[in-house]
């Protein structure tokens, strides 16, 4: 029963976070890549506390989260080095 | 010079024969009255077709992939031999040029795809759970799917060269040549489909392999005393999920470009061909470790088996294997040195490839060192892994001229890659083609004729560097061409001799398989004397339910226990497993002291625990297996002695009555101890099989998102709506069918003690999805790049594309997680029908994205504006194309999930998920991380 009122108070942050990535943006005081990193720290902690207490992730062994992140660090590489590449 | 040791005359030998014989025709009875009745589940006896189309056991799988693995191989070869002939000399044209190029690209995909893995994969499935304690893999049905998936999508490989012909672009399949312009054949998009479906069976049986690898050993196999060809294949799994992965990303795109018209490999000019570069190599330098590990893990097992030695350095072997795996994902710009790539880049990467050739250089040093410290037998299967050894060291120093840079801008695109790579390919073959040997007895009971198994590998050695050698020699000659200069013709010449010479060891090898299986002598369990595993612990071949009782190794030897017990109840088995060695006669004394110094040396050596622990494993082996007649008095007392095994015991008395076999008895009781027991057979994986071939025929006659006009459009329009169904229906049949796969508890589960196989294969399979998005998204910011990632981009999208819808669906995707928790609480709660209230919200929260989407696209494909006169559709630029397909994507995942609830809705109407929320809580998992990836492609695709 108390987890209900951790799961609601977390898809409240949610939707918090997603409305503030949009005002980010049309705030437009920001510099382009300032925005940009904030928008994206935005989106990691919102994916973060989904797969964590949605998920479940906290209370799975830790090599669960071990194997997704390894899974997003290949993603990572893939896309920097890539992107490198032309730069 | 000592032959294959199973001689009949030594000790065991006979002994072991005997009561090996007596244990099979009791198993037959007893097994054949507990198992075909109530255990079966409707498996058919080998003999009939219909057991080879429902079995899910693994032995029965990987005897199919084995058969269907040397099918492709024929396939692939018979490929290689019109290619010799076309290079007899330059610019013959016994193939049209376009036929020709079929051959070269058909030939490469089908032999590193649809033979080399699978063939390797045929021991995995065979001999993995043997040498794990496993009496199956996690997911026995999963694990025919993947069989099916892989034969239907080499059928439909096959379709495609009646489809106008096949795709003639290379393996690697670059862009712009795989697109339409340059490979128009409907047999081309064919051959991509077919790849693609190889790729989900890939994906399929990664998660499988994992899961049953990391969960189901035995008690005391800890992943240090793991035998090093299941070893190989748990780092080979690891890299197939991950790389596959990004293939499939690849592939989906790809299939994308050609059949709806999107623009990610032709629009952007060289950005769209380095896509596709990236992607591909990405995926394609894992994948060479990908077929070559598993040819190691042969080869080490081989090594250790015919020296009579354990292999030199086992934990930096091991480390040095992990490494590469994790290596082999960042040097794959080797392969792009003559790309416009940066030169910082270039570098880099050199220098990670030079890095991940040392812990090659230990690898073969470690087996070098094993043979020359052991005392080699000759056998076959040890010729092949030796050869192997020779042909790989030869391949690896080609290699590292190529990771250099300016090397490379000589040899790229010639005939020393393609020297280099089949040295080290085929070279893997060798080893593979020696396990299919040392397998063989233990796969069909037989022993293959010796005399001519040798007369194979001398003609294969030989053939094999007649055909490969002189390409080094040759290597001016251009790759993928036929016309070369006068000069190298008496090379190219020795070369297709070569070529016929190994094709022909092949059809010695055929005769001699098959010819064996109806005359050879039988094999006994355990053909070879210094063999470890325990695979060679049970019956050649063995049961159906693989071992007599419940494997263990917590005693540091191998014992069988009575089903149900603990490790502590029996006795270990002791030293005195080496007891019948020692009576095997002159020469087996000789081999026993060896061996005895053997496990001093090693010790004084390094005295690492395990040692000990694989030596008496050994030991125990030998006891369990031959010695079981004379230590069953023994046992008898040992047992008296233990408390609570009076059952057994009785057992284990009455038994040797009959036949003086334990091993029986415990079966017996296996078989009564299990009420349910396991099933084994379902046809569903078949029919999935089929109807996804089908679906895809269909769909390959798509181009430009509509099909062709007129009868042939209709036909291919038909199938793709007939089979769709078909398909649709067929994995509803799968998830409704009763299937009752291997439970717990198991044994050793590191590192994944604490969650159960089902939700540990949900998760493996997520991390696979996570590379799946990743690559879409890496694909997208790379033209996005390409392209200028600020300026240049805005004005490819339309001023209507706002961030409104967007948001909208945020919030819905958003909303409908949240009532995906609240139905696993209602299920907590016992609420009926909160759980069916909170998932028909998700059902319409679903729905609601669904119609926002829909709506939001009609929208933007009837646009007016000056710079997109005619709407912003699927293939108007990139940045249309990148955003339709990846949120497209993401779109399917969401019907897919939609599809899901539904059918929990109805099963919940039922009264289901109170008692067991698994499901529910398993398709949260799967929701909860659609919508995650969701919370990135709104920032990617609607603010930023
Ligand atoms: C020992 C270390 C190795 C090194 C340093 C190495 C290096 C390279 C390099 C740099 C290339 C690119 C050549 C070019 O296209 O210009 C290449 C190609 C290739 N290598 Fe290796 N390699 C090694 C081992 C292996 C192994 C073990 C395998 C497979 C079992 C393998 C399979 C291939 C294949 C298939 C290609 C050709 C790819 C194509 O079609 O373009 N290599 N290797
Ligand atoms: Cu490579």
């Amino acid at each position: 029963m108390s987890h209900l009122r951790l799961y609601t108070g977390i898809f409240a942050a949610l939707a918090a976070f997603a409305t503030a990535q949009v005002f980010v943006e049309q705030a437009g005081g920001l510099p382009y890549w300032t925005a940009f990193w904030v928008i994206i720290a935005l989106s990691l902690v919102k994916a973060v506390l989904v797969a964590w207490y949605f998920q479940h992730l906290k209370w799975e062994p830790r090599s669960v989260s071990a194997t997704i992140f390894t899974g997003l660090l290949a993603a990572i590489a893939l896309t920097a080095a890539a992107a490198y590449s032309i730069l | 010079m000592t032959d294959e040791t199973s001689d009949p005359r030594t000790d065991g030998g006979e002994r072991v024969r005997e009561s090996r014989r007596g244990a099979k025709r009791t198993d037959g009875g007893t097994a054949a009255a507990g198992h075909e009745t109530d255990h079966h589940h409707g498996l058919p006896a080998p003999s009939s077709i219909k057991r080879w189309l429902v079995t899910t056991n693994h032995k029965d799988v990987g005897i199919l992939y084995t058969v269907t693995a040397l099918f492709f191989l024929v396939f692939g070869g018979v490929l290689a031999l019109l290619m010799r002939v076309q290079l007899w000399t330059p610019g013959a044209t016994i193939l049209e040029p376009l036929q020709y190029n079929q051959a070269v690209s058909a030939h490469g995909l089908i032999m590193i795809f649809w033979f080399l893995s699978p063939f390797a994969f045929g021991f995995a499935n065979y001999v993995v759970p043997l040498q794990i304690g496993a009496k199956d893999l996690a997911f026995p049905r999963l694990n025919a799917l993947s069989y099916w998936l892989y034969l239907f999508s080499g059928i439909l490989f096959g379709v495609s060269f009646f489809q106008g012909g096949t795709f003639a672009g290379g393996w690697t399949m670059y862009a712009p040549l795989n697109l339409p312009v340059y490979t128009p054949n409907i047999g081309a998009s064919t051959a991509v489909l077919a790849l693609l479906l190889f790729v989900v069976s890939v994906t399929v049986s990664s998660v499988n392999f994992l899961t049953t690898m990391h969960r189901m050993r035995a008690e005391g196999l800890t992943l240090r005393r793991m035998p090093l060809f299941t070893w190989t294949i748990l780092l080979t799994t690891w890299m197939m999920l991950f790389a596959f992965a990004a293939l499939l990303a690849a592939l989906m795109i790809l299939s994308a470009d050609r059949l709806i018209g999107t623009q990610y490999f032709a629009a952007t000019g060289h950005a769209g061909s380095l896509l596709w570069a990236h992607l591909f190599w990405f995926f394609g330098h894992p994948e060479v470790y990908i077929v070559f590990f598993p040819a190691l893990g042969v080869m080490a097992e081989c090594f250790q088996t015919f020296t009579g030695k354990r292999i030199v350095g086992r934990k930096w072997f091991i480390a040095a294997m992990v490494l590469v795996a994790l290596q082999s994902f960042l040097v794959w710009m080797h392969h792009m040195f003559l790309t416009s790539i940066n030169l910082e880049i270039k570098t880099l990467f050199m220098a990670t490839t030079i890095g991940i050739s040392l812990p090659f250089d230990l690898m073969v040093f470690a087996l070098v060192y094993t043979m020359l410290k052991g005392r080699v037998r000759f056998t076959t299967p040890f010729l092949f892994s030796f050869g192997a050894l020779v042909l790989f060291i030869l391949g690896g120093i080609t290699g590292v001229f190529l990771g250099a840079v300016v090397l490379d801008y000589e040899f790229r695109g010639t005939y020393w890659v393609v020297a280099h790579f089949h040295y080290v390919m085929v070279g893997g073959i060798t080893a593979l083609v020696g396990g299919l040997y040392y397998w063989y007895p233990k796969m069909t009971g037989k022993m293959y004729d010796k005399f001519l198994g040798k007369l194979h590998f001398a003609m294969y050695f030989v053939g094999f560097n007649l055909l490969y050698f002189p390409m080094f020699v040759a290597w001016e000659t251009p790759r993928r061409d036929f016309v070369y200069p006068e000069i190298y013709t008496t090379w190219h010449q020795l070369s297709t001799v070569g070529a016929f010479l190994l094709g022909a060891s092949f059809l010695v090898m055929f005769y001699n398989l098959w010819v064996s299986l109806s005359t050879g002598e039988d094999a006994s369990d355990n053909p070879w004397q210094f063999s470890t595993t325990t695979e060679w612990a049970i019956p050649s071949p063995p049961p159906l339910e693989n071992f007599p009782g419940k494997p263990s190794f917590s005693s540091g030897s191998l014992e069988f226990l009575p089903d149900g017990s603990d490790a502590g109840d029996i006795e270990p088995a002791g030293p005195g497993g080496r007891e019948p060695a020692a009576t095997d006669g002159g020469e087996a004394t000789t081999d026993g002291g060896e061996a005895a110094t053997d496990g001093s040396e090693t010790d004084a050596d390094d005295g690492e625990d395990d040692d000990d622990g694989k030596l008496v494993t050994d030991g125990g082996r030998v006891m369990t297996d031959g010695g079981q007649p004379m230590t069953d008095d023994e046992q008898v007392v040992a047992d008296d002695g233990t408390a609570g095994a009076a059952d057994a015991n009785a057992g284990v008395a009455d038994e040797k009555a009959t036949d003086g076999g334990t091993v029986t008895v415990y079966d017996e009781h296996a078989a009564d101890d299990e009420e349910h027991g396991e099933d084994h057979a379902s046809i569903w994986p078949f029919r999935i099989g089929l109807t996804s071939f089908l679906f895809l025929v269909g769909l390959s006659g798509l181009r430009q998102g509509s099909f062709p006009e007129g009868l042939e459009g209709g036909a291919y329009l038909g199938l793709t709506v007939v089979a769709g169904v078909g398909l649709l229906w067929a994995l509803v049949g799968m998830g409704r069918e009763e299937f009752h796969g291997l439970e717990g508890p198991f044994g050793e589960s590191w590192p994944f003690t604490g969650i159960n196989n089902t939700k540990l294969g949900v998760w493996i399979f997520l991390a696979s999805d996570v590379v799946l998005f990743g690559a879409f998204v890496g694909s997208y910011a790379f033209i996005r790049v390409a392209e200028g990632w600020q300026n240049n981009w805005h004005h490819l999208i339309p001023a209507d594309h706002v961030v409104l819808p967007g948001l909208i669906n945020t919030y819905l995707l958003l909303t409908s997680s949240f009532t995906v928790v609240l139905a696993l609480v209602a299920c907590e709660k016992r609420s009926k029908w909160g759980l069916i209230g909170s998932l028909a919200t998700t059902l319409v929260l679903g729905i609601a994205f669904l119609i926002n989407k829909a709506m939001e696209w009609q929208h933007l494909f009837h646009v007016h504006s000056e710079a997109f006169p005619n709407g912003w559709n699927i293939g108007t630029n990139v940045a249309s194309s990148t955003f339709y397909l990846t949120t497209g994507l993401h779109a399917l995942h969401v019907i897919a999930g939609l599809v899901i609830t539904l059918y929990l809705i109805a099963r919940a109407w039922n009264g289901a998920y109170l008692d067991d929320d698994q499901p529910v809580e398993l398709f949260g998992l799967y929701w909860h991380f659609v919508d995650i990836v969701w919370l990135f492609l709104f920032p990617l695709f609607y603010i930023l």
